[in-house]
């Protein structure tokens, strides 16, 4: 199915959300993001991503307070949700396994 | 300044999605903020945020967007892509026609719309005009020239504000190179400020002045590989000979080769400040001696009528007490016009100056052509998918009961001739691109097309009106059915009958139409090219000499040239398979025989072509003489002041029982006529044979004519026939003796033959333009009338079963299908008669000499296109007529 299926940047951004704990809102996870990886978005690009999940229900989200650098407009906070974290579980599992199978021998021959 | 713009503000509360607006706003702010702490410049990049929030997912997608066309676009072309791929076959007879109607359309287009696109490369075309000249003197005595004196430039750029500049451009041949290996070239002159006027592109060198002094030259990059290879060229020498004058030239430039679609074209040029030595000192001032194509570039915001206004009292008053013949010159008789740059491709009424002029009538025709064949293949998608509309009545019912408006259903069926025409189109469309090359040399055309992006988008508005047109009517016919008689279960109307077989009867109009212009276009080709010209030129081969290069008059320029030319002919009569060794000023398959004017005693002023032979030349053609006799051979009075004329020189002049007489005039020295030939064609046949005078020695008529135009070069050339049976012989011994007689100039040769068919090359290439278009046409309403054939049949499956039951023959069915098609395919052929009388008598009329269109080739047409529909009718029908009728009518 077409839900169960993980960007590169969607793996990206849900993993942020997760690290981010009960702080992970757009401006902040662009940020991290950037901190992080070096790479610069739009932020509404991170607005898309974050919808995405959301409608996958990988991430839920709720509105916080007001603050007024934002002009009086409140912030929409994201938390990972079990099944977000389920599937960051398989793809870390997916990927490590996949890594287990390297030769090791490649070592030896770089070196 | 401390708050984001509020436009852009405005902007993103409008497109976006409310449910977002406000965390996604917050977050612009926020950024925006952090930035301006920063004391960055914030304004711009908010609305930078903005416009990049600008994005699908963001929309808000409000109950007028989910109804908007661009919804219901979708889901109609979804829609139609799930039609099309149910019926394959059909949807494969459509999609086929539709995109071979197109490609036809499209290589055809390319070749009219490059025609049509000369000399547009230039950023100031709209300013540039070349002059001609118009002398009318009354009386016949009209000279109408598109080269001009050499003084009009300083003409334009003195006495007339409006002119920015006026550049000079002359073409002239030279021998290019040094030693052995010169070659003959056309070589420009052009005025050192001419790319100012025309953007041709400089690699090397000055634009602003590229020809810095007289001894600068500059050549074309793929000269500069001709002659100087890889190396460097410029600062290097070459070498330019005319007549003695060997000189050496400085490469001071190279430019861009000059590309296909433009009028001027050249490959070295070098600076008019030379005209002097070259033309003479008295040239330069001459107002009757034409030489240089004069181009001005108007001041913006002028125009032409302002300078020819102007024009008549300029001349006047510059030409003071000059005249022509007597007295001083009277106003409208020295004219001088401009035409503009963009036109000289297509206008066959201005005379030809070094560019070459293509028939705008031709480029119509064509364009006309690939519009119907493009009807065709429109007309087929309407046919056919109007007929088939009765098996999607109950689709429409259900659509119509559940709401759908007539303006709905139209715009979904025309989705799906919009999409299948864009399918068309992308096929098509690569097609043609990879088919020019193959194109070119079939018919000798030299499209040049470069692909670039915004070309998709006239192919994507071509796809939307081919698509829209072809479907309109079965759009209609399909949104027009009734609801209740849908549900009822009774016959729909699909359209009106009568509408549809005309639709039938025009596609086989045009295309028996096609048919017969092509056959008759062949026949007068083929009357061209059988016709008795008068003269013998099979296996002649010609060579043209070279005259003594410090010759200066005409009469020693022929004399030196046969001289050269004896020593040649002396050679070239020792091999036994060379025979009729003659020489001449002009050959056959050239258009422009020298064309001499006199006045004569009774003060009327007469055009005449000339030609100098030697005694040989008659003889050797075997021109038939119908009065009189030839030249002899060593005959001294012959070779003095004989003159030999044609039938139409003796209508001309008035002559009666010319034999022994003269002609008249008393400015022309000692003459007599000794013989009158046949009437000959030595022009093509698109004229009529013109008065010609031949002569072995020009001084006595050159002595008594006022007037000369020269085309073709009047040096001699020699002729010989080979009668041996490998051509490539001829040619070899031709430069194995030449070389052996003159050493330093490269050999040349034509072969008669050739050349007298190149003077039909343009008609020989619209036909076959037009002969592919026809198959291409055929094809079409081929396939067109295949799927036909198959609704019919469909459609009357249970009659025909029954029928059989009752004991009818496959025969009597046949006769029942096929009877419909048969006379709409007549009336097509009726039809496609005076039409086709009409057009090709408008295109014959190009010709002096023409052949019958006779009956014979509307008969073979017509036959032609019934035998082809009745083969495609029959594949379809005779299958029905033999189908069991068990099949038929078991299942109800």
């Amino acid at each position: 199915m077409k839900g169960e299926h993980l960007g590169e940047l969607e793996e990206l951004v849900l993993l942020t959300v997760g690290s981010l704990v009960n702080e992970a809102y757009a401006v902040v996870i662009l940020e991290e993001i950037k901190k992080n990886t070096n790479r610069s978005m739009d932020v509404t690009a991170i607005h898309s991503v974050l919808r995405r999940l959301e409608k996958k229900g990988f991430v839920s989200s709720k509105m916080g307070g007001a603050s007024k650098e934002r002009g009086g407009r409140r912030k929409r906070f994201f938390t990972l949700t079990k099944a977000g974290r389920t599937v960051l579980d398989q793809s870390m599992e997916l990927r490590y396994s996949l890594y287990q199978k390297l030769p090791k021998l490649t070592f030896s021959i770089a070196r | 300044m401390n708050q984001p713009p509020r436009l852009a503000d405005r902007l993103l509360e409008w497109f976006c999605d409310p449910l977002l607006l406000e965390d996604l706003q917050g977050d612009l702010y926020e950024i925006f903020e952090a930035r301006r702490e920063e004391g960055k410049s914030t304004k711009l990049l908010y609305w930078w945020l903005v416009i990049r929030s600008f994005r699908w997912s963001a929309l808000k997608k409000s109950k007028k967007l989910k109804n908007s066309g661009l919804m219901i676009t979708k889901n109609n072309f979804k829609i139609a892509l799930r039609v099309l791929w149910r019926d394959k076959f059909n949807s494969a007879v459509n999609l086929l026609g539709l995109t071979i109607g197109i490609t036809c359309f499209l290589l055809l287009g390319f070749y009219v719309k490059q025609e049509m696109s000369y000399d547009n490369f230039h950023s100031k075309k709209d300013r540039i005009y070349r002059s001609w000249l118009k002398e009318d003197y009354g009386e016949g005595q009209i000279f109408f020239n598109s080269q001009t004196p050499l003084r009009f430039e300083a003409l334009f750029e003195e006495n007339f504000p409006e002119v920015e500049k006026a550049v000079q451009y002359i073409e002239q041949s030279f021998l290019v190179g040094k030693g052995e290996n010169r070659i003959n070239e056309r070589v420009a002159i052009i005025s050192p400020d001419f790319f100012e006027v025309f953007d041709f592109n400089m690699i090397e060198g000055n634009l602003n002045d590229p020809l810095p002094t007289r001894n600068d030259v500059i050549i074309s990059q793929g000269y500069a590989k001709k002659y100087f290879g890889e190396n460097d060229p410029i600062g290097k020498v070459l070498t330019l000979q005319q007549g003695e004058d060997d000189r050496e030239f400085n490469v001071s430039g190279i430019f861009q080769d000059i590309p296909n679609t433009s009028s001027i074209r050249f490959d070295i040029a070098f600076s008019t400040d030379n005209n002097r030595d070259l033309f003479g000192e008295r040239s330069m001032n001459a107002w009757f001696n034409v030489v240089a194509e004069t181009y001005i570039l108007l001041r913006e915001n002028t125009s032409v009528a302002a300078v020819n206004e102007k024009m008549q009292d300029v001349v006047l008053e510059l030409m003071g007490d000059v005249g022509y013949g007597d007295g001083p010159m009277q106003r409208d008789q020295y004219n001088i016009g401009l035409q503009s740059l963009t036109d000289i491709h297509l206008n066959p009424d201005i005379p030809l100056g070094y560019a070459p002029v293509a028939n705008p009538q031709y480029v119509f025709i064509l364009g006309g052509i690939a519009l119907l064949v493009l009807i065709i293949a429109c007309i087929n998608y309407t046919t056919l998918s109007t007929g088939q509309s009765l098996n999607r009545s109950k689709e429409v019912g259900i659509r119509k009961v559940l709401g759908a408006r007539k303006g709905g259903l139209i715009y979904q069926y025309l989705s799906e001739s919009i999409l299948l025409c864009m399918l068309a189109m992308l096929v098509g469309a690569t097609i043609s691109y990879l088919l020019i090359p193959l194109f070119n040399s079939l018919t000798g055309t030299e499209i040049f097309l470069e692909f670039e992006w915004w070309h998709l988008v006239i192919y994507f508005l071509m796809a939307l009106i081919i698509g829209t047109v072809s479907g309109a009517y079965p759009a209609l016919i399909l949104s027009g059915f009734k609801v209740i008689r849908i549900l009822r279960g009774g016959n729909q109307s699909t359209g009106n009958l009568t509408t549809r077989k005309g639709m039938v009867v025009l596609q086989f109009l045009i295309t028996v139409f096609l048919i017969t212009t092509t056959l008759i276009m062949r026949k007068q080709l083929q009357y061209l090219q059988d016709k008795d010209l008068g003269f013998n030129y099979k296996a002649v081969v010609s060579t043209a000499l070279s005259a003594d290069p410090s010759a200066q008059r005409l009469s020693q320029i022929i004399s030196s040239g046969m001289e050269n030319g004896e020593l040649l002919k002396a050679r070239l009569e020792s091999h036994p398979e060379i025979s009729n060794v003659a020489m001449g000023t002009h050959v056959f398959g050239t258009s422009g025989w020298a064309n001499l004017a006199h006045t004569d005693d009774n003060g009327i002023f007469r055009w005449f072509r000339m030609l100098a032979v030697d005694a040989n030349y008659i003889d050797a053609f075997g021109i038939k003489i119908i009065e009189g006799r030839s030249f002899e051979e060593g005959n001294g009075l012959d070779q003095r002041q004989s003159i030999i004329l044609n039938e139409a020189a003796v209508k001309h002049f008035n002559l009666e029982d010319p034999i022994g007489k003269k002609l008249p005039g008393s400015e022309f020295g000692d003459h007599q006529i000794i013989g009158v030939t046949e009437d000959f064609h030595y022009t093509s046949l698109h004229s009529e044979v013109e008065p010609l005078v031949i002569v072995q020695n020009i001084i006595p008529i050159a002595s008594g004519v006022s007037d000369a135009d020269f085309v073709d070069s009047i040096t001699p050339k020699l002729v010989f026939t080979y009668n041996g049976s490998n051509l490539s012989e001829a040619t070899d011994i031709l430069k194995k003796e030449w070389e052996e007689v003159f050493p330093n100039e490269s050999w040349n040769f034509a072969f008669l033959d050739e050349q007298i068919k190149s003077q039909y090359e343009s008609e020989i290439r619209m036909n076959k333009l037009i002969a592919i278009a026809t198959f291409l046409s055929i094809l079409i309403a081929a396939l067109g009338l295949l799927g036909l054939s198959l609704l019919v049949v469909n459609s009357k499956i249970k009659e025909i079963g029954i029928r059989k039951v009752m004991g009818a023959s496959p025969v009597s069915i046949f006769r029942l299908l096929a009877k419909d098609f048969s006379i709409q395919i007549l009336i097509a052929i009726v039809l496609s008669v005076p039409i086709t009388l009409w057009m090709m008598n408008n295109w014959l009329e190009n010709f002096a000499y023409r052949t019958n269109i006779g009956i014979g080739l509307f008969l073979i047409s017509g036959l032609a296109s019934i035998v082809v529909a009745i083969l495609v009718i029959s594949y379809h029908t005779i299958r029905a007529a033999r189908i069991n009728p068990v099949e038929s009518l078991r299942n109800e």
